[in-house]
């Protein structure tokens, strides 16, 4: 049988994307949990960091993984101009003030990007060899994006829990008003928390890089937002965490779901894994909220 | 039925009736107008729900696809009746939209606030994926209708269809949902509406039926938007793709419409559909390829500085005023 090869060799490569979705979700579900806003403009936060690993690499010859910190600087930047500029003032606004701005923001980058760097689709390719693990042959840059990625996630857990502005953090997205009452100032919450979640973006750009090493473009982003969505949804709006667990469980479900639909004649694979996605998006928001991994 | 209640309606068709006599009077100016109209279609169909409920439907652009797809659906399957075929792809737009409404309706709107809008972006994009997954109705590569249809209606038929009566059959649309939309907001239904969207638990405990006027609501927007599609995209342009009719773009560009001109307002869709569609036609005519990058810092702009839109502001000014009784 060649197909159950194929399907775990997959489902590994599944895997190690996953965390890089999960890094790219989490800071959609920060912003959410503390400032109640949904970022419709997430994927282009993350073209942004693609083009930071692509131009680091291009012209200084760095490495992406190198261009990690590079690009979290330049998040946590562009995350506070952001946020003083637009996000500061619709804090309380209905949703449709602040869907409507993220889009806004999302487009201008674009925008921006295109007019500076052209509609054109780049890529580069770093290779530093290749592991062989029986049936399954996997390059040993996605092997360290998965490493990366676990350990940031890894780091951000230990700053939120140990540290006294992370625990703030948690504290304002529990109970604003208990957080207010306890003396914490939320204002400064709220703009430190979107920058970490733009900056986290970003610095998912430079992973996802390692995994798409040709698909670089200005426009690639509004389809890692529908994905962030579906993460995010399954991990539980508002819990980073939970973003990080869903994001490795929908890369697994992805490329699974995409060999085995594979298979059946007459469909488009790549369609239909999508449109399972969000019949599970709408299943879980309906049924469980909270998500498949959060508690209350 | 109270016909002053309807005065709004008078500065609406003043404006109406210019559009036209400037389409139909300057050269080469059909196509603008119909443009516009095309705009201010979506923004008054939109408005019924976004304006009326304050729920931020982010799929509603899959309400106009859905209509693009039954007038395709329809001119496919019966064009041996001939032109009989427009009109019941109309029905079939309508009907199709509705269903959807139906169904999103009853278990969506549940949901409130961002969990709402997410929801329906969910609805829209798996559909769009359906559609492309299974190859229904073409798949990804669409319906192309245009050969088809001159060969069944004749070169000539078809020409008429897709620049005159398309656009001509947007206008009626526009205005037809701009008069529901008075209509509602002189019923019951409206003030229920006033009261779901200014705080959705104590109208329930006040012992109003948010449910149902919420899915009305839902249900009439939808229905328009489905009209908007079957006719300003399938009547007119002739081919349907699964990415344009799906688009979420356009969710984008009703939501600002609806919020330049004032969301909940009988004229503000048209004030708004009209400023947008000047200034995207203009903004492409003049710096093409950039007018995106120019349109984006004025909707935040607008976003932060103007959250009631222009119709708001015009109401604030007029209030007590001869003249408000004209202004809804």
């Amino acid at each position: 049988m060649v197909v159950p090869e194929h399907l775990v060799s997959n489902l590994f490569y599944g895997a190690l994307l996953g965390s890089v979705y999960g890094v790219a979700t989490m800071g959609l579900s920060l912003i959410f949990g503390v400032l109640r806003i949904v970022n419709v403009g997430h994927g282009a936060f993350i073209m942004l960091g693609a083009f930071t690993a692509f131009w680091m690499f291009t012209l200084y010859s760095v490495i992406p993984i190198l261009s990690i910190p590079i690009a979290l600087i330049f998040g946590l930047a562009l995350g506070f101009v952001i946020f003083y500029s637009t996000i500061k003032r619709l804090i309380d606004a209905p949703e449709l003030s602040t869907l409507l701005a993220t889009f806004a923001i999302g487009i201008f980058i674009e925008e921006v990007a295109k007019f500076v760097w052209g509609s054109d689709y780049v890529g580069f390719s770093w290779n530093i060899g290749t592991l062989y693990l029986g049936p399954i042959t996997v390059p040993y840059t996605k092997l360290l994006a998965f490493v990366c990625s676990a350990a940031i996630a890894g780091l951000l857990y230990i700053w939120f829990t140990r540290t006294k502005l992370g625990t703030a953090i948690r504290a304002v997205v529990e109970d604003r008003e208990g957080a207010m009452v306890c003396g914490i100032n939320v204002g400064r919450i709220y703009s430190v928390s979107f920058a970490i979640g733009i900056g986290l973006t970003v610095l998912s750009g430079v992973l996802v890089t390692l995994f798409v090493p040709v698909g670089i473009n200005v426009y690639m982003g509004p389809d890692y937002t529908l994905k962030g969505f579906v993460i995010a949804v399954l991990g539980g709006l508002g819990s980073p965490w939970g973003a990080f667990i869903a994001g490795f469980l929908f890369g697994l479900f992805e490329n699974g779901s995409y060999t085995i639909l594979g298979m059946i004649p007459g469909v488009e694979p790549f369609a239909l894994t999508r449109f399972v996605a969000f019949v599970f998006l709408l299943i879980i928001l309906l049924l469980k909220p909270t998500g498949l991994l959060g508690g209350e | 039925m109270n016909l002053r209640a309807y005065k709004p309606l008078i500065p609406m068709m003043a404006v109406y009736a210019i559009l036209i006599a400037i389409a139909l009077s300057v050269e080469g100016m059909w196509q603008p107008v119909a443009y516009f109209m095309f705009y201010i279609a979506l923004g008054q169909a939109f408005n019924i729900f976004l304006g009326l409920t304050g729920y931020v439907d982010f799929g509603y652009v899959a309400f106009l696809g859905l209509g693009a797809y039954g007038m395709g659906i329809a001119i496919q399957n019966f064009s041996h009746l001939g032109v009989i075929a427009i009109p019941i792809g109309i029905v079939l737009a309508v009907m199709m939209s509705v269903l959807l409404s139906l169904a999103v309706g009853a278990v969506a709107l549940r949901l409130r606030g961002a969990y709402f809008a997410i929801a329906t972006i969910g609805v829209n994009e798996g559909f769009r994926y359906l559609v492309e997954g299974v190859r229904l109705w073409g798949g990804t590569e669409g319906m192309i209708l245009s050969g088809f249809m001159r060969k069944t209606f004749g070169r000539e038929m078809t020409n008429f269809f897709s620049t005159f009566l398309a656009d001509v059959l947007v206008i009626i649309v526009a205005f037809s949902a701009a008069v529901a939309t008075i209509a509602i907001l002189n019923r019951k239904m409206g003030y229920a509406l006033l009261a779901l969207r200014e705080d959705e638990d104590a109208a329930k405990v006040m012992g109003i039926n948010v449910t149902k006027y919420k899915i009305m609501a839902f249900i009439t927007s939808a229905g328009f938007a489905g009209l908007i599609g079957a006719t300003a995209w399938t009547l007119k342009l002739t081919y349907i793709f699964p990415e344009d009719v799906f688009n979420i773009h356009y969710t984008v560009e009703a939501i600002v419409i609806v919020m330049l001109g004032g969301a909940g307002t009988l004229l503000g869709p048209m004030i708004g559909g009209l400023i947008y569609g000047l200034m995207k036609y203009y903004l492409s005519v003049t710096f093409p390829g950039i007018q995106l990058l120019i349109l984006a810092p004025i909707l935040i702009a607008i976003v932060v500085a103007f959250p009631d839109g222009l119709m708001g502001y015009i109401k604030k000014k007029t209030r007590n005023s001869p003249l408000s009784e004209y202004l809804r």
